[in-house]
């Protein structure tokens, strides 16, 4: 247990030395990721400056509701990174160099390499809208509410880990699966910051079933803001986010110890 | 100057391009996504108004997707020159006995042409038969619509132009053109329709070039400018253009001065 705790380690300072190697270029990195990120949050804030509120849900609660949204990625690619760029590592060949080493491939793949650039501008995006919306939009923080935040923000984490590592498992048969997550992935992204109420029903049931990002973000800000739209929904989505992330995650992780036997080396 | 060799590149890029029919198909629904989430999204917002500020649903509409569309055919390659100096063929590209601007002009058009038949086109259809938009106020306002929205294919591709060179000094610069494409994508007028900017932003706005690239070609196409005020944006655009492209092209001179290809 020492020995993989000292291994982390290790493997921590490598990733964060090769980070400071250019040190102006990763701060413009990190400011262009927080300013990437951040252009969704812009364009509400300015469309919500003459609209006032869209179905119901003030500039605050939707800052909240995107802050959710930020925190658990900038969390999520702290450890999942190595599975984001999953695909370039098989077709490279470079994952024959893991299956040599006398460690666990998971364990490998998840420190191996970290990209704080979107850790720090994506985390860096969450905690701000955190700031600023919290105080506003009239939750209570009392000890309930705060775990219910902690486990929600775990399984948000998880919900989008056990994503990548589906993905990642089916670069194994596919080797390439990139349109397929942009597809399934980041354009779902792009709109998850929204209240998944004012979508078209298709939408809402990839949102909720497919791709479930409405547990990320959109159903834990219901349980602490209660607005009206909630009402369309049966009101136990809530309380699932935690056990949703758990099981997905253990499901992802069979699909990928399944998937992990097929491998076959593409590099020479 | 001889222009058969640029018609080549351009062509050879028109081509390559439908190499990729997966990839381009996703383009394609990835631009449909984006603008029936964003048209639900202004449904929401209008709620039960016909209008807001004197500008109907409709005219939204009409704004989103021709942006939404002409940002997919103006899509100037950022990478055109950093790629070029990161791997060094740089070198080998001054050695070629044509223009190396126009070149990369030449390229980009042929992209332009690809997307504009093969992009733009289904897109439109696509909004045509689900949500519909307006027609264009007339024949003429149409014709200018196409002067204009050429000029503001001009003003982007001069930013994308200027910001390129600095990767003389910079080598990597992820960082500048993924800034630069924030400030295109928020006040352009294709993720918010810059009617309902706040004024003072508007009067920021006007300093900048960035509403001149789709929103002044969408105002013509509605009709909501007269001939006098559609003479002056489209000055406006051309002097953009011209200032832009100078700085750029004094980058240009003095970064083949500096450039220095690292080895063999």
């Amino acid at each position: 247990m020492r020995n993989v705790i000292h291994l982390i380690g290790m493997y921590t300072k490598t990733t964060a030395k090769s980070w400071f190697q250019y040190r102006v270029d990763a701060v413009l990195k990190s400011l262009a990721v927080f300013l990437r990120e951040a252009t969704g949050i812009i364009v509400i804030w300015f469309t919500l400056l003459k609209f006032d509120s869209l179905n119901g849900w003030d500039i605050y609660e939707m800052l909240f509701l995107f802050s959710l949204l930020f925190l658990t990625y900038g969390i999520m690619i702290i450890f999942f990174t190595g599975l984001r760029d999953f695909g370039s590592t098989v077709r490279s060949g470079n994952f024959d160099r893991f299956i040599l080493r006398p460690r666990g491939l998971l364990f490998q793949i998840i420190f191996v390499n970290s990209d704080w650039f979107a850790a720090l501008g994506h985390g860096g995006l969450g905690i701000t809208l955190f700031i600023l919306s919290a105080g506003q939009v009239g939750i209570q923080w009392n000890a309930a509410n705060i775990i219910y935040y902690i486990f929600t923000v775990a399984g948000g984490v998880l919900i989008q880990g056990a994503v990548f590592l589906v993905l990642a498992a089916l670069n194994i048969h596919l080797l390439s699966t990139n349109s397929l997550k942009n597809l399934v992935y980041w354009n779902a992204r792009k709109f998850a910051g929204y209240p998944i109420s004012i979508f078209h029903k298709a939408i809402q049931i990839f949102m909720i079933y497919i791709m479930p990002f409405a547990f990320v973000n959109y159903f834990p800000a219901q349980f602490l803001l209660r607005k009206d739209d909630m009402s369309a929904y049966p009101e136990i989505f809530m309380y699932l986010t935690p056990i949703i992330g758990v099981v997905m995650y253990m499901l992802a992780y069979l699909f990928w110890r399944f998937s992990i036997r097929f491998y076959k080396s593409s590099g020479n | 100057m001889r222009l058969a060799p640029y018609f080549a590149y351009a062509k050879k890029c028109f081509l390559g391009r439908s190499a990729y029919r997966f990839d381009h198909l996703m383009g394609i629904l990835s631009t449909c996504m984006q603008f029936f989430i964003f048209y639900e999204i202004y449904v929401a917002l209008y709620g039960n108004n016909s209008e807001i500020d004197g500008i109907t649903m409709s005219m939204v509409t009409t704004n989103f997707v021709l942006s939404m569309g002409l940002g997919a055919v103006f899509s100037p390659d950022d990478y055109f020159l950093p790629n070029k100096i990161w791997d060094g063929s740089i070198a080998t590209e001054f050695l070629r006995p044509i223009s190396f601007k126009g070149r990369m002009i030449a390229e980009n058009l042929g992209n332009a042409l690809f997307s504009l038949v093969f992009h733009f086109v289904p897109v439109l259809v696509i909004a045509l038969l689900t949500v519909g938009f307006n027609a264009p106020a007339s024949p003429v306002m149409f014709l200018l619509f196409i002067l204009s929205a050429i000029l503001g294919f001009g003003v982007l591709w001069s930013i994308s132009f200027a910001v390129q060179m600095t990767s003389f000094w910079l080598v990597n610069i992820w960082s500048l053109i993924t800034i630069k494409n924030v400030f295109v994508n928020v006040l352009s007028g294709s993720m918010i329709p810059l009617w309902f900017m706040p004024k003072w932003m508007s009067g920021v706005m006007s300093f900048t070039p960035f509403s001149s690239i789709y929103f002044t070609p969408v105002q013509i196409y509605l009709g909501q400018l007269s001939f006098s005020e559609i003479a002056l944006k489209c000055a406006v655009q051309l002097v953009w253009i011209i200032i832009i492209y100078f700085i750029g092209n004094i980058l240009w001179k003095k970064g083949q001065q500096k450039l220095v290809v690292q080895g063999g």
